[in-house]
Parts: structure tokens; C-alpha cells; sequence
């Protein structure tokens, strides 16, 4: 009954398991199939005709074998990759757009597994330049707007506008910015406890997250009950463990405008649904995050207790933190650090800072781990004990974890907490004090008994800061906000300074630029940028301004910054020097050294010799 | 000016979760002694710690967590103060593990449960039990029925908080944070149960 790989390429009908050496019972197969099409068909109820999509990956010893079903126009792609290797092959291949079921079968031969992607045509839309030579960068063009700006022009696509709305249902007021006034109408905590897999709602629902515990029990939903989404749960299970018993992972399944994107932690499966056209990495790297703040609050010496009880069901041990998770979340659509992996600075003059930052250094030194002083997302403050670093992703779930858990803002506290980047497995405690409305203390350590020590300090750190007026100066960076590309000045020598500093190249002289004047926004037609530090893990964006004012023109921008990170740090081609893109909303330009990256937007009708410095 | 306001205050004890109850039998009249609140989540400890030390009662539940700190000094009519340190502990599940962290050392526990919830009750018990296997053996204990405005919901009957109680030597006390009522009492009951250090010394 064991068949070549190749052979299965000739097999018409999904029923080809049957002709495969899989090592289920066929029944059992067939019914986990049944239910994933299911599944899928109700994911993709309001984009397409429900046509199932089935995905299957067969067992196979030295190969990596795959079978899809595309359906109409749609192109799904299935990526496995062997949980033994960690190369990646990626595939382009063509969308025919046959209405009939068509079936590609890819064959691996490289005994090690390579994971397979297939990919569509309409996404491979950067036009790179691979020598960082910024005068000659790529042009996209009009044609590079296809994949960008379909969903835009589209009815409601994309999930611009807010975080849990409906498709084709405009949500007002809803804060979605990046700037400073982020969290000021957004409440953390979850919403739609009502829903389930059954309710029309939740399947239109734009970006579902899912944690479940690899016997199929659901841990967490972004939205509905956990326990009313048992059965969806056991589903998306069975997709996993489907894969995983061919000997293959499953990391993407397309279904339509969905993606469904799959992360497998040890004991722990994640799985992200969404028709937000987001790139799928980044998807991938939310999941990591997502995991990252289970492991904060629970550390990952969880999975002793699947290896106990394979049943155990986790949902009571994450009682109460719903709001912790629904925020993470959130700030996928609004926070640049949850895919730069660098944390922002709140402005402050170099006096005040350092007035921080010497307090913080001598508690440092008496035995803390982590002394951090933050306003809200940003930094004012930060110093480690010796050797000791602090990952920005950790930072961004800690100080998620601190804002989102309202408690904290009561009273001084004292808590366990698990730094999954510095140590998965052991809890470190934190000191949490709220110095005003914004500005908080958290002061990490390894041992149990500090609190009074810790205590202690903060009286100390406290005074200081009262005395060195750190506390005003921070409230008042807040309401300043930081860098405005208005504040740029217009004269182009300057502006190359301010932004490419570290470009050490001479400019050469514009006489264009007396045409850009007239657009809006700062400089050159500039409207918005991102400068990251790599050495420092930082990174610094202005605030947003006109045109790009509402909510929803800044989920958008943030989107497409996103989009651009991910096709800058392609794996498989990246990382990439320049990139230079045009569509219908903005002229993006992205340009990475191993100093620094910058992303900046532009008016889409600037000329194109006002920003290649 | 700073570092030397703290460092008198370290000197004092060893810095330790567990140093309040030994510093505060220093002196007789002013007691410092620290207090640990334990129960199931949701039966209103924080409430009714809040009501206690800030007078306020927010309705919006906020989910307590780790443990947070507060502290509340009150006067006896024996002219004696006693400065109440008390951990306020979350009710979550995940930092059951964590409680002997915030109770070791502690001279009093109050227990709380919501009289509206008969599984609040049963974790109050679980809650006795640990204490009486790893708390101090001279722990004063109170079992403190919360939610006590809620009577129509009622599940939990007086008597059996009384007599639960009485069985393992514990005060017994009903209470709303939401009322304010018996929130005063229920600590100066404690206060006076307090063993007080020989008045020799």
C-alpha cells in the first residue's frame, strides 16, 4: 500500500488518504476531515460559496508531501515544515482560477524536510534593491497596489476601523492610533461572551485568536466562551494533530480571504484566524506574543501539568485575564513595537532622564534584576543588574500585563511574573506602584522576600523623582507627544540630517523641493515615519498629523509598515536594503543598515526625487 | 536626603515579607502586625480592604493580582494603636501555589467567602485548613462572611459560618464592603484578639 509521493499527484479525489500509509484508522481521519471542512466552510461562510477545503498532509518518512484543494478563484497555501528542521523552501506558485478542484501535490525530495509554500502571485509585489544604493531604488508603482489596496477599496475588508467589528459594520470612535492618544476610548476585557461557533456575529468576526490545549481544550478565545467554543476547539485540534501525525507541522492554511495560522508550543496549540491581509509572519510572530503572555503569567512549567493529566484543563488557571490577552491583542493593530521588537522612549530632556536613570542605576545595584520606570507603552527609564538584559518583547508583555490588570493602579503590589525571553521556566516577583495616573515603577527580582526591600526603594526612587520634577516633565511629554514631521524643517539639508544621520553620504542639491512645499504634511510631502535603533532595540515614530488623522488612516499606515517590516526580513529572500513602494494611499519607503531601520510614509503624489536622499 | 530616610527603616527588621509581626511586638501600645486575607476570587476581599483603609467601595469588579499591599492603623479605647499590614491576595487559582508567600509569618488571617456562594464557602474551609497546617500555630483567625447586603441570595446561613467557626477556634463576622457594614468591627475584633506582648516587658 505505500505509494511514491509522486504518485499521489495523480490521485483525483480527496479520498487519496485512503491509498496512503497513515497510520490512523481511516474512520477516525475521515471524521476529523469532515469536521474541518466543516469548519472552514463556516470560517469562509460570508466570502465565498462554502465549498470545503481540505488539507492533508500524509505521513511520509524521508518526504514532505502535500495536497490542496483550491477552490474557485481562491488560492489557498500550506506550509509545513518538519518539527526537526528549521530550512524552509519557498515555492511560487500559479493561481489558475479554475472553478473545478484542482489538486497540486508538491514533492519534497530533500530527505531532511523542507516546509513548502505556496504562494500567490498577487502578494509578490515588492520591488527591491538588493545593493542599498538609495538612487536606485525600485518603483513599484501602480502595479505593486494590487494586493495592497484591493481589500481597501473593498467593502470593509479590512479590519480598519476597530478591533471587533463586523464585517461591513463601521464602528465609530473607536481609537485605533498609535500616537498618544491610544488607549483613551479603547477598554480593555473581553467582549461578545455571548457568541459562539454557532453565531453569525462571531463568524464575521475579523481576526480570531485561539489557545487550546493539544487535547483539544479550549484555553483561550478572543471572543465567545471558552467552553461554549469546546467543539470548534476539538476541530482546529484535530487539523494539528492530523498534520503532526504525517510527521508534518501545519503552519498556514488559506481558505479564501482567511488565513489560518497555526503556532504549536509543546502542549499548547495557537491558532490565529483572519481576513485582515496581514502578512501570515506576522500573524505567526502575534501567536508567539500571545504565548509569550501565557508564559508571563504562568510560566511555561505549565506543561508538567499536561504531562500529569494530557486533559488537564487550563481555562480556571488563567481566571481573570481576559483583559490581559484582549489588550495584547489590541495593540497588534496599533502598537509598532509588537512587530519591531524594539520598545519607544517617551521624550524627555537629557537632564530629566538622567536624574531617572541614576536612581534606578542604585537600585540596580542592591540587588534588583529590572528597575523600569514607564509612562503608559513608553520608556522613561530602564537598567538591569549586571548582565542582565531585558528582551523588548518582554518588556511590551510586561508592561501590557501591568496596565491591563486595573489592580495594580490601587495600590502597591507585589506579584509573580515570568520573563518568557529571560527565563521561561521560573516566576520572578515585581514590584508594581503606580507613581501617578501614567507613570509607573516595576521593580523586578528573583527573590520572594523583597517586598519590604522593595518597598523601601520605591520611597527613595519616589522622592527623587519628586525632587528632580522627572514625574511633571514625564506628564508633560505625554501631552506634547513626540516628534512632528510638521516641526521638520522644510529646507532639504536638514531634514536629510534629522533623518539619515547615519546616511554619511553627501546630498545632492534638490531644486524640486520648492514643489513639495505645497504638500501636506511635513517636508518633501513626508507624513509619517519610524526610525528603529538596532543596537539599542528602540525605536522612535513621530506622532501622527494630518492627513493621516483618524483611526482608521492609522490602523491603515500601521498595516502597511507592518506589511513592509515582513517583506524587509523575508526569510527566504531578506533581509533587503531598500524598499521603495507606491499605492494609492502612500509612498512608502523602508531602508534597513545594520544600525538602523527607517520607515517612512509619504504623500503618494510627492515626487519621487524630493525623498531619495 | 533620600538615602537616608530608607535606610533606618531596613535596619529595622530584616526587610523580609514576614519581619512586620516581630517588629511590631517591639512596643506594647503600638502594635504593628500583619494581616493576610485569603479566599476564593470575587467574594469581595479587596472590597472590603478598600472600605477599611480608603473608606470607598467600587462596584467595578478588578481582578486582584499577586497580592497587593495596604496598610490602615486604627485606635483602641485602651489607647493602644495597632498598624494593620495587610496583603490583600488574589483569589485566582494560579496563586494558590503563592499564598504561603504572603501568610507565612502573618499574626492574623481573615478568610472571606460570599454568602451568596456556597463554593466560596467550601474554599474558605480549604483556605482554614492550610493555614492551621502551615500558618504560625498562634495565627488569629476570622471567617468573614462577605456580600451580607445580598440576603435574598442568600445560600450560606448565618449558623453555619458560626458553627464552622466556633469548631476551629475562629472568629465569625458577616459583612458588606458594599454598606460598609461590620467593616470596622470585623478589625476591631481582630485588634482585640490580638496577643498582646506581655505589658512585663
Amino acid at each position: 500500500m505505500l505509494q511514491d509521493d509522486d504518485d499521489a499527484n495523480s490521485s483525483s479525489e480527496t479520498d487519496s488518504i485512503d491509498q496512503n500509509p497513515n497510520p490512523n484508522p481511516t474512520t477516525s481521519i475521515d471524521q476529523s476531515l469532515d469536521a474541518i471542512e466543516g469548519q472552514l466552510t463556516s470560517i469562509s461562510l460570508h466570502s465565498i460559496p462554502p465549498i470545503p477545503q481540505i488539507i492533508s498532509a500524509l505521513p511520509s518518512d524521508s518526504h514532505s508531501q502535500l495536497q490542496q484543494a483550491t477552490v474557485a478563484q481562491n488560492l489557498e497555501y500550506i506550509d509545513t515544515l518538519p518539527s526537526d528542521s528549521h530550512s524552509q523552501v519557498e515555492q511560487v506558485v500559479e493561481s489558475p482560477g479554475e472553478v473545478d478542484m484542482e489538486r497540486g501535490v508538491v514533492d519534497n525530495s530533500v530527505s531532511r524536510g523542507q516546509g513548502v509554500l505556496w504562494r500567490n502571485n498577487s502578494d509578490v509585489d515588492v520591488d527591491v534593491e538588493g545593493q542599498g544604493s538609495p538612487s536606485s531604488s525600485g518603483y513599484a508603482g501602480g502595479k505593486g497596489t494590487s494586493s495592497s489596496s484591493s481589500g481597501i477599496s473593498g467593502s470593509g475588508i479590512e479590519e480598519i476601523s476597530g478591533d471587533d467589528e463586523v464585517d461591513r459594520v463601521e464602528v465609530v470612535n473607536r481609537s485605533a492610533s498609535f500616537g498618544a492618544s491610544v488607549d483613551s476610548e479603547w477598554l480593555p476585557g473581553k467582549r461578545h461572551v455571548n457568541e459562539d461557533d454557532a453565531s453569525v456575529s462571531w463568524r464575521k468576526r475579523k481576526k480570531h485568536f485561539f489557545i487550546l490545549s493539544h487535547s483539544g481544550k479550549p484555553i483561550y478565545s478572543r471572543y465567545g466562551d471558552e467552553h461554549r467554543l469546546a467543539g470548534f476547539s476539538a476541530t482546529l485540534q484535530a487539523i494539528i494533530s492530523f498534520v503532526e501525525n504525517g510527521g508534518d507541522r501545519v503552519k498556514l492554511v488559506r481558505a479564501g480571504k482567511h488565513q489560518v495560522v497555526f503556532l504549536v508550543k509543546g502542549p499548547i496549540y495557537l491558532v490565529c484566524i483572519s481576513c485582515t491581509e496581514e502578512p501570515h509572519e506576522s500573524l505567526s510572530e502575534q501567536l508567539e506574543l500571545l504565548y509569550g503572555q501565557m508564559i508571563l503569567i504562568l510560566t511555561k512549567s505549565i506543561n508538567r501539568c499536561f504531562e500529569k493529566n494530557a486533559k488537564f484543563d487550563m481555562t480556571p488557571l488563567l481566571g481573570g485575564t481576559d483583559a490581559v490577552f484582549s489588550s495584547l491583542i489590541h495593540s497588534f493593530s496599533w502598537n509598532p513595537a509588537t512587530f519591531l521588537h524594539a520598545y519607544s522612549c517617551l521624550p524627555l530632556a537629557y537632564a530629566t532622564r538622567q536624574a531617572a536613570g541614576a536612581i534606578l542605576q542604585d537600585v540596580a545595584e542592591s540587588g534588583v534584576l529590572f528597575a523600569i520606570l514607564m509612562c503608559k507603552h513608553k520608556v522613561i527609564s530602564l537598567v538591569g543588574a549586571q548582565k542582565a538584559s531585558l528582551h523588548p518583547d518582554d518588556m511590551l508583555l510586561l508592561a501590557n500585563f501591568v496596565m491591563s490588570s486595573e489592580s495594580f493602579r490601587t495600590s502597591e503590589s507585589f506579584s509573580p511574573i515570568c520573563l518568557p525571553r529571560y527565563n521561561p521556566m521560573a516566576f520572578l516577583y515585581t514590584y508594581v506602584y503606580y507613581l501617578d495616573a501614567d507613570t509607573y515603577l516595576m521593580l523586578l527580582t528573583a527573590n520572594p522576600d523583597a517586598f519590604h526591600r522593595l518597598k523601601d526603594w520605591r520611597i527613595r526612587i519616589e522622592m527623587v523623582l519628586l525632587k528632580s520634577n522627572v514625574l511633571n516633565e514625564a506628564q508633560r511629554s505625554m501631552v506634547d507627544g513626540g516628534m512632528h514631521v510638521e516641526d521638520l524643517p522644510v529646507n532639504p539639508s536638514p531634514l536629510s540630517g534629522s533623518l539619515s544621520s547615519h546616511l554619511g553620504q553627501p546630498r545632492p542639491p534638490l531644486d524640486s523641493t520648492d514643489g513639495c512645499k505645497t504638500l501636506l504634511g511635513g517636508p518633501a510631502g513626508l507624513w509619517h515615519f519610524i526610525y528603529r535603533s538596532i543596537y539599542l532595540d528602540q525605536y522612535v515614530s513621530s506622532e501622527f498629523s494630518s492627513p493621516v488623522n483618524t483611526p482608521k488612516q492609522q490602523k491603515r499606515l500601521f498595516r502597511a509598515y507592518q506589511k513592509l517590516y515582513t517583506s524587509m526580513h523575508d526569510r527566504e529572500l531578506g533581509p533587503h536594503k531598500t524598499q521603495f513602494r507606491r499605492d494609492n494611499n502612500y509612498v512608502l519607503l523602508c531602508w534597513v543598515t545594520q544600525d538602523f531601520e527607517l520607515y517612512a510614509a509619504f504623500d503618494p503624489l510627492a515626487d519621487k526625487v524630493c525623498f531619495l536622499l | 536626603m533620600g538615602c537616608a530616610s530608607s535606610l533606618p527603616d531596613r535596619t529595622q527588621g530584616p526587610g523580609l515579607l514576614n519581619n512586620s509581626d516581630s517588629s511590631g511586638a517591639l512596643d506594647p501600645k503600638n502594635l504593628k502586625v500583619k494581616l493576610v486575607l485569603l479566599g476564593d476570587s470575587g467574594v469581595g476581599k479587596s472590597c472590603i480592604v478598600l472600605r477599611f483603609v480608603r473608606g470607598q467601595f467600587d462596584p467595578s469588579s478588578k481582578v486582584t493580582v499577586g497580592a497587593s499591599f495596604l496598610s490602615q492603623t486604627i485606635a483602641l479605647q485602651d489607647s493602644t494603636t495597632v498598624k494593620f499590614e495587610i496583603w490583600d491576595t488574589a483569589g485566582q487559582e494560579r496563586y494558590a501555589a503563592l499564598a504561603p508567600l504572603y501568610y507565612r509569618g502573618a499574626a492574623i488571617a481573615v478568610v472571606v467567602y460570599d454568602i451568596t456562594n456556597p463554593d466560596s464557602f467550601n474554599k474558605a474551609q480549604y483556605w482554614v485548613k492550610e493555614l492551621q497546617k502551615h500558618g504560625s500555630p498562634d495565627i488569629v483567625m476570622a471567617l468573614v462572611g462577605n456580600k451580607a447586603d445580598l440576603h435574598e441570595k442568600r445560600e450560606i446561613q448565618v449558623q453555619e459560618g458560626i458553627d464552622y467557626a466556633e469548631k476551629n477556634g475562629m472568629f465569625f463576622i458577616e459583612t458588606s464592603a458594599k454598606t460598609a457594614d461590620n467593616i470596622n468591627q470585623l478589625f476591631e475584633e481582630i485588634a482585640k484578639r490580638l496577643p498582646r506582648p506581655s505589658t512585663s516587658s
